[in-house]
């Protein structure tokens, strides 16, 4: 069923928060993502061109390391990219076989892979480049927020979250309900002030970005050193190093 | 965006199947045809259809998993890929019913209703069909007031460059109204492609790369790092992008072969100026011109997720 559907009152919303502020672009998300989703029961992520010249394949989560320019001050953001299980998700609207749905108990964004036919329109309508081929099976693959770990009883509690958070080694990555003003995620969106990406285009994703904090450590400008008054010691020693560079 | 070669045979064939169907509709409906449109009429639905089977088929060499099409029919409350599949199939047996009520009854009322029916449900699955690329809100070449009117004009445009030879074949000499309305089309059809053009062309990108990764307004943002070297499946469907130089080129061959061709053959064909030649002339200008203007559509297209590799979009 490709209708959205209505949101019951109470009903999760469950997403990923992302600080841009400390995430170090390591890609560790990305390959624990891609162990998991490739090792798991349901999850059959396919590489082609392992070994070869041109390595490619399905991956749900990609990192992109971005140079940002702000008044005369340049840093590095790296941006995690993957599905963000939009409130309007026209990926899910699209679809022609019912195949691509979003969950109602708490918003994830599926494929059922029985069901695609591989025509690819819902990759067309992502914005976020979040759809990915699966080249070898001739269906759609996409991010299913780990919705095979997050309910798994035979995990310890503290596991019970999305591999890519599980594994993130600067903390950059945090995994709740977003419809719970209370809920830890909540609570950082509301602090750090958390930002949809491409808010124009009114897809109203669930998952939000914390954007990067400007430095708070107060530095002051490095100073030349005043010419001129060099004691007799700094004229020494500088005699000594040319004549040891010779 | 990727011109994929179903694609472009999909909506270029049901374009003048479906065009043809519609002329033939709205001809029966107006009473125009000609004294023995017995022979025209089945003739002309059938080639109609068969131009619209060849696009459909084609269209099923763009699923990965064909042998599940049939599911494709069952979404068309929310999709407008369903929605095609939906009036295509629907438009079949309006289009049988309407050829054997006039082949049995002649041009009774019954038949120029059916042919009324035959023109909505033809224009209808051109419309749900540009409704596909008109719908897709990450593509601003696509997501316009252009896009739907277009596909519209351009299937009643090769509709009728069809119906005009069709019609000589029949008679021997176009009827002034066929190669009136085909050289109208051909005119409103060139003019709508270079308005399409302007369009777009006066565009500006949908997000700023700074803006796509949520930064606030003034910080300027460059690609540093994409995620993998080589090019992955969103790079080849999404980033595909066609030179400038080349763009401009091939659009002027659109407007020569594709419109302005068609338009001085219809109009030497109405002067009864060979009109078995320039109508045929006229036809397989359209045709080629046609799918080449539709590779356009889709090679000048961007995605706005190219932004996030740094790309033009």
């Amino acid at each position: 069923m490709t209708m959205l559907p209505e949101r019951a009152p109470g009903a999760k919303k469950l997403g990923l928060v992302i600080d841009l502020d400390t995430c170090v672009g390591c890609h560790a998300c990305a390959v624990n993502c891609k162990e998991w989703n490739t090792g798991g029961e349901a999850g059959i992520l396919p590489d082609y061109d392992k070994y070869g010249p041109e390595p490619d394949g399905v991956w749900f989560n990609r990192i992109h390391s971005y140079e940002t320019e702000e008044e005369g001050c340049s840093r590095t953001v790296n941006v995690p990219r993957s599905c963000l299980h939009c409130d309007d998700a026209l990926c899910v609207t699209v679809c022609p076989t019912g195949a691509s749905y979003k969950r109602v108990q708490d918003g994830i964004v599926l494929v059922d892979t029985e069901k695609c036919i591989g025509c690819q329109l819902c990759s067309w309508a992502c914005p976020y480049g979040a759809r990915e081929l699966d080249e070898k099976q001739g269906v759609m693959r996409k991010c299913t927020l780990c919705v095979d770990r997050i309910y798994d009883e035979n995990l310890p509690p503290a596991e019970r979250e999305p591999a890519c958070v599980a594994t993130c080694p600067s903390r950059a990555r945090h995994f709740g309900d977003l419809a719970d003003p209370d809920s830890k995620v909540s609570k950082l969106v509301k602090e750090r002030g958390g930002v949809d990406l491409l808010a124009g285009l009114g897809y109203r994703p669930t998952n939000k970005y914390l954007p990067p904090r400007r430095a708070t450590i107060p530095t002051a400008p490095v100073k030349p050193p005043a010419p001129g008054n060099k004691g007799i010691g700094t004229a020494l020693l500088e005699l000594i190093d040319k004549a040891l560079s010779r | 965006m990727k011109p994929a070669a179903s694609v472009l045979l999909l909506t270029t064939a049901t374009g003048f199947g479906f065009g043809l169907l519609a002329w033939l509709g709205a001809y029966s409906a107006l009473g125009l045809l000609p004294g023995h449109a017995r022979i025209l009429l089945a003739v002309g639905v059938t080639i109609s259809l068969l131009f619209a089977s060849l696009g459909l088929g084609a269209s099923v060499f763009h699923l990965e998993r064909k042998q599940r099409a049939w599911r494709a029919f069952s979404q068309w409350r929310s999709s407008w890929l369903s929605r095609e599949g939906v009036a295509a199939v629907l438009t079949y047996p309006v289009a049988i019913v309407f050829v054997a009520v006039s082949w049995h009854d002649g041009q009774v009322i019954w038949t120029r209703l059916l042919g009324l029916a035959a023109l909505v449900a033809s224009l209808g699955t051109v419309y749900c069909t540009a409704m596909i690329y008109a719908s897709l809100k990450p593509i601003r070449q696509w997501h316009n007031r252009h896009t739907a009117p277009d596909y519209l004009l351009y299937a009643v445009f090769s509709g009728a460059v069809l119906y005009a030879s069709l019609h000589t074949v029949d008679l021997g000499a176009t009827g002034a109204t066929a190669s009136v309305a085909a050289a109208a089309a051909a005119g409103v059809a060139l003019i709508a492609k270079r308005a399409y053009w302007r369009h777009i062309d006066a565009q500006t990108p949908l997000a700023t790369l700074a803006a796509a990764i949520g930064l606030p307004k003034g910080v300027e943002a460059r690609a540093l790092d994409a995620p993998h070297f080589t090019e992955n499946y969103i790079l080849r469907q999404m980033g595909f992008a066609v030179a400038r130089r080349h763009a401009v080129k091939l659009r002027h061959m659109v407007l020569v072969i594709g419109f302005a061709l068609p338009l001085a053959c219809s109009i030497m064909a109405g002067l009864a100026l060979a009109p078995m030649t320039t109508t045929t002339l006229a036809l397989a200008c359209a045709g080629v011109g046609l799918l080449l203007e539709r590779w356009l559509f889709f090679a000048e297209a961007t995605h706005v997720s190219a932004v996030y590799y740094g790309r033009r979009i």
